[in-house]
């Protein structure tokens, strides 16, 4: 494949490699030279190997073959005549785009300060504002002419180019940020859960009625027998069926969903665990049933915390209901019965001091860029769904199922991921599933929302329908809502890996495509790694944490931390002042990810 | 934009996720057995009549109209990307046109089109081939009643062409299956159905005056298509040739 003119520049300093087979005296221009975007995939399927000691682009560019070279041959020195000499770089070349945080620099000095005149006269030509040199041959050849002068205006020779023009920062008039809604989220400490005859909460004290559980075989004809235990910190290295979700106990004090007070219980959540009456475990790729010691990543988002008790409430479905939808959503209404009893014990608290209070505040603030979070939940069916905005927070009832909504995009304020607006059913890996509690603390969601540069417009959720065409129509769906939302930048996040990823492009593409830029966030490392793309998934933020790349069944262990969130808005800012983003390396390598790290 | 925001960035960071740049699956199944398959081969690999204008090697997307019943003896090869001597030795290296009119003798096919396509692909236009060139050859073959097109590449970028040209044949409603010698750029290129002698550029349909090679690919390739069920599919096949040039 010949490079066209426009492409040879972008890779000047990538390997010489003929694309074709080209005769003894061929003089090496763009059309001579491989693409080097497919070296990685001809290395791959050994149709080509790379040396040491071979010559890039630019040293090979005007020199001339001494003998016949084959298709995907290597330039080195020893085959070419007239090599370009090295120029010394420029250090760091600086990205075109003055830097938006700094004041202007002067344009890079293109010095042409040589001497002597070159012997054959070159054409040149200037109709379009640019001078073209077009030697057939050049040897020793020395330019030198001033800057300027082209245009035929007289310009002293040393005249230094006028620095660009500062960019017109905006007066910083900082029009007042807007607060459309205010949420506090009142912590209330739990220092030990009891299982007695009714429900309170009282003194750090949790307890919760033992009858419960029958309510709560009765929440759905389909849940055979409920069990609820409760495993102190101290004492983990317990045998537990698939872990479906992580539930903290919030309710509603004032407002509603997004808004008002929410009261939460720290110290305590609940976890879900089930299979069916066959003895299936109620998960899809990959499992994590084991001992909880070792089977979760305490301290994620969506995980227990290192000093949580935890709750285990396990539920037995009907055989074969597993991998059917309503079998995993039989399992969530059985343990939000014991959760709602909870909330009930909790949303009256006045008289009681929470140890935090913690504030989250919808602000539109005008004036900086506008983004939204778009994150890509599963809607496949099964346990591939989720309750948008139920009624309590991290509840079941009065949510709508995205895979009854068609999968099509919805708008949730970040309050109102915040305040428990998603009750995931996702069972898609568990170290890339997002469950409950990873929406009720999401760090996307809350860095993106406090961000002081960044104006987040909101949240969209977008499912993963099972069928292609649905894919697209709901990712053409995502285009159009994007361009509605005049949105200068986004990011876009998915959970799981596979399938999804399917959805994951079509939606970068349908916000690319736009002008848009955008960041992608996903697991893909080494087993998940992409299999379809395009040319907007330049800027990608790589979620794995195991040493081998691996959905390893340890719950949450490859999902969006704090960290990881950092990196993507870094990212995102970095792309929208249009400095660019590296592209990455052809494998999953770990120390790109650690070398991104050190930049935030 | 870049000027308007006030922006705390970074230079240097890098993006930390690879992604194959691979185009939109298109896809036909093969319904018929191959005994009824009326067959249509193309080759970007500069193939054309004696009598007609050579290509032009620095890059053209024009192509040739090739009667199906062409004498071997009367076409010749127009590019500059490969060693052309194996073609030059037996045309059947790049355009298996005396085999496949044997399949259709066997039995082993149903028929051929009345016309094949030689087009050369080096440096080809990506947006020539894929808008015009691509989609008149897509129609002229399903006209003449193909249900499936075979391909030889010939240099890389003509797997590329190639590619793009069998695509159209796809959308069009014909099953298409390149020979590539290049089978990662068919791949990457987005090709339906791919099969991989390993043999060079220059002798992608196997070795000249090799009869028995180049049939074996034929049969094997078309066989791969009965088995292929989905998009982007690979299968290598057992036959070696190395040429020194």
């Amino acid at each position: 494949m010949s490079l066209s003119q426009e492409t040879l520049e972008a890779h000047l300093n990538d390997p010489a490699v003929l694309c074709c087979r080209r005769p003894a005296g061929t003089v090496l221009s763009a059309a001579d030279f491989e693409d080097p975007t497919i070296f990685p995939d001809l290395v791959d399927s050994n149709l080509m190997t790379l040396k040491e000691g071979g010559l890039t682009i630019k040293q090979a560019l005007g020199a001339t073959l001494i003998n016949d070279g084959e298709a995907l041959t290597q330039l080195t020195p020893e085959l070419l005549d007239g090599i370009a000499a090295d120029e010394p770089e420029p250090a760091e070349s600086e990205p075109a785009e003055p830097e938006p945080s700094d004041s202007a620099e002067p344009a890079d000095e293109s010095s042409c300060c040589c001497s002597a005149a070159p012997a054959p006269a070159p054409a040149v030509t200037t109709s379009d504002g640019y001078v073209h040199l077009h030697l057939d041959k050049a040897e020793g050849l020395d330019l030198s002419f001033p800057v300027g002068a082209v245009s035929g205006a007289p310009v002293p020779p040393a005249a230094p180019v006028a620095p660009a023009p500062a960019p017109a920062e905006p007066e910083d008039e900082t029009p007042a940020d807007r607060v459309l809604r205010t949420l506090v989220k009142k912590d209330y400490p739990v220092t030990k859960v009891v299982l007695g005859d009714a429900t309170s909460y009282a003194d750090g004290v949790l307890t919760i009625d033992k009858s419960l559980v029958e309510a709560a075989k009765k929440a759905d004809p389909l849940v055979k027998d409920v069990t609820m235990e409760v495993i102190d910190p101290s004492d983990r290295h317990v045998y537990s069926n698939t872990i479906m979700d992580v539930i903290p106990v919030a309710a509603k004090a004032e407002g509603k969903l997004g808004e008002g007070v929410t009261n939460v219980l720290s110290g305590a959540v609940f976890v879900l665990t089930g299979m069916d009456e066959a003895g299936v475990q109620v998960h899809e790729f990959g499992s994590c049933e084991g001992y909880m010691d070792e089977k979760i990543r305490y301290g994620r988002p969506g995980c227990p915390d290192e000093n949580d008790i935890m709750i285990r409430v396990d539920v037995k479905i009907e055989k074969g209901t597993g991998m059917e939808r309503r079998g995993p959503f039989a399992a969530h209404s059985a343990v939000d019965v014991i959760v709602h009893a909870c909330r009930e014990a909790i949303k009256d608290l006045s008289g009681v001091k929470p140890v935090k209070e913690e504030t989250f505040k919808d602000v539109r603030r005008s004036g900086k860029p506008r983004v939204v979070l778009v994150k890509e939940i599963m809607g496949q069916g099964a346990m591939h769904d989720n309750l948008l905005v139920p009624s309590e927070p991290c509840g079941v009832k009065g949510g709508q199922k995205n895979v009854d909504l068609g999968n099509v995009p919805v708008v949730l304020s970040p309050n109102e991921v915040l305040d428990g607006g998603i009750h995931a059913l996702a069972c898609i890996g568990p170290a890339t599933k997002e469950i409950t509690r990873h929406f009720f603390r999401e760090p996307m969601v809350e860095a993106l929302q406090t961000d002081e540069e960044l104006d987040l417009t909101g949240v969209v959720f977008i499912g993963s329908p099972q069928v292609n065409d649905e894919k697209t129509f709901v990712s053409e769906r995502l285009g159009a809502l994007i361009e509605a939302m005049e949105v200068d930048g986004a990011i876009v996040t998915t959970e799981g890996f596979g399938n999804n990823h399917i959805d994951f492009s079509e939606n970068i593409a349908a916000i690319g495509s736009r002008g848009v830029p955008v960041v992608g966030v996903t697991f893909a490392a080494y087993q998940g790694q992409l299999v379809v793309g395009n040319k907007y998934m330049d800027a990608m933020i790589e979620l794995n944490k195991d040493p081998e790349g691996f959905e390893n069944e340890i719950l949450a262990d490859n999902t969006t931390t704090p960290e990881d969130a950092a990196r993507a808005i870094l990212m995102l800012k970095t792309k929208m002042a249009g400095i660019p983003i590296e592209p990455a390396e052809h494998k999953w390598d770990e120390s790109v990810i650690e070398a991104n790290k050190k930049l935030v | 934009m870049p000027t308007k925001f006030k922006l705390t960035t970074a230079k240097g960071l890098k993006s930390e996720i690879y992604v194959p740049i691979t185009p939109k699956p298109v896809w036909t199944p093969l319904t018929k057995p191959l005994s009824e398959c009326k067959v249509a081969f193309i080759t970007s690999g500069g193939i054309h009549k004696k009598d007609q204008t050579p290509f032009n090697t620095a890059g053209d997307w024009s192509y040739r109209e090739i009667p199906s019943d062409t004498p071997s003896d009367e076409l010749m090869v127009t590019h500059g990307g490969f060693d052309n001597s194996d073609i030059n030795k037996d045309v059947n290296a790049m355009l298996p046109i005396d085999r496949l009119r044997e399949l259709v003798k066997e039995g082993f096919i149903g028929s051929l089109v009345p016309t094949f396509f030689g087009f050369m692909g080096g440096g080809g236009n990506v947006d020539k081939f894929e808008h015009v060139t691509g989609p008149e050859i897509a129609k002229k073959l399903k006209a003449e009643g193909a249900d499936i097109v075979l391909a030889t590449g010939g240099c890389g970028t003509c797997h590329r062409s190639c590619t793009l040209v069998l695509r159209c044949c796809e959308a069009e409603g014909m099953s298409t299956c390149i020979i590539a010698a290049l089978p990662p750029i068919a791949r990457q290129q987005g090709a339906p159905r791919i099969t991989a002698p390993l043999v060079p550029i220059g002798s992608n349909a196997g070795e000249p005056n090799n009869p028995q090679m180049q049939m074996g690919i034929l049969k094997d390739t078309l066989n791969a298509m009965e088995e292929f069920d989905h998009f982007g599919q690979m299968k290598a096949l057992p036959y070696e040739y190395r040429h020194n040039v």
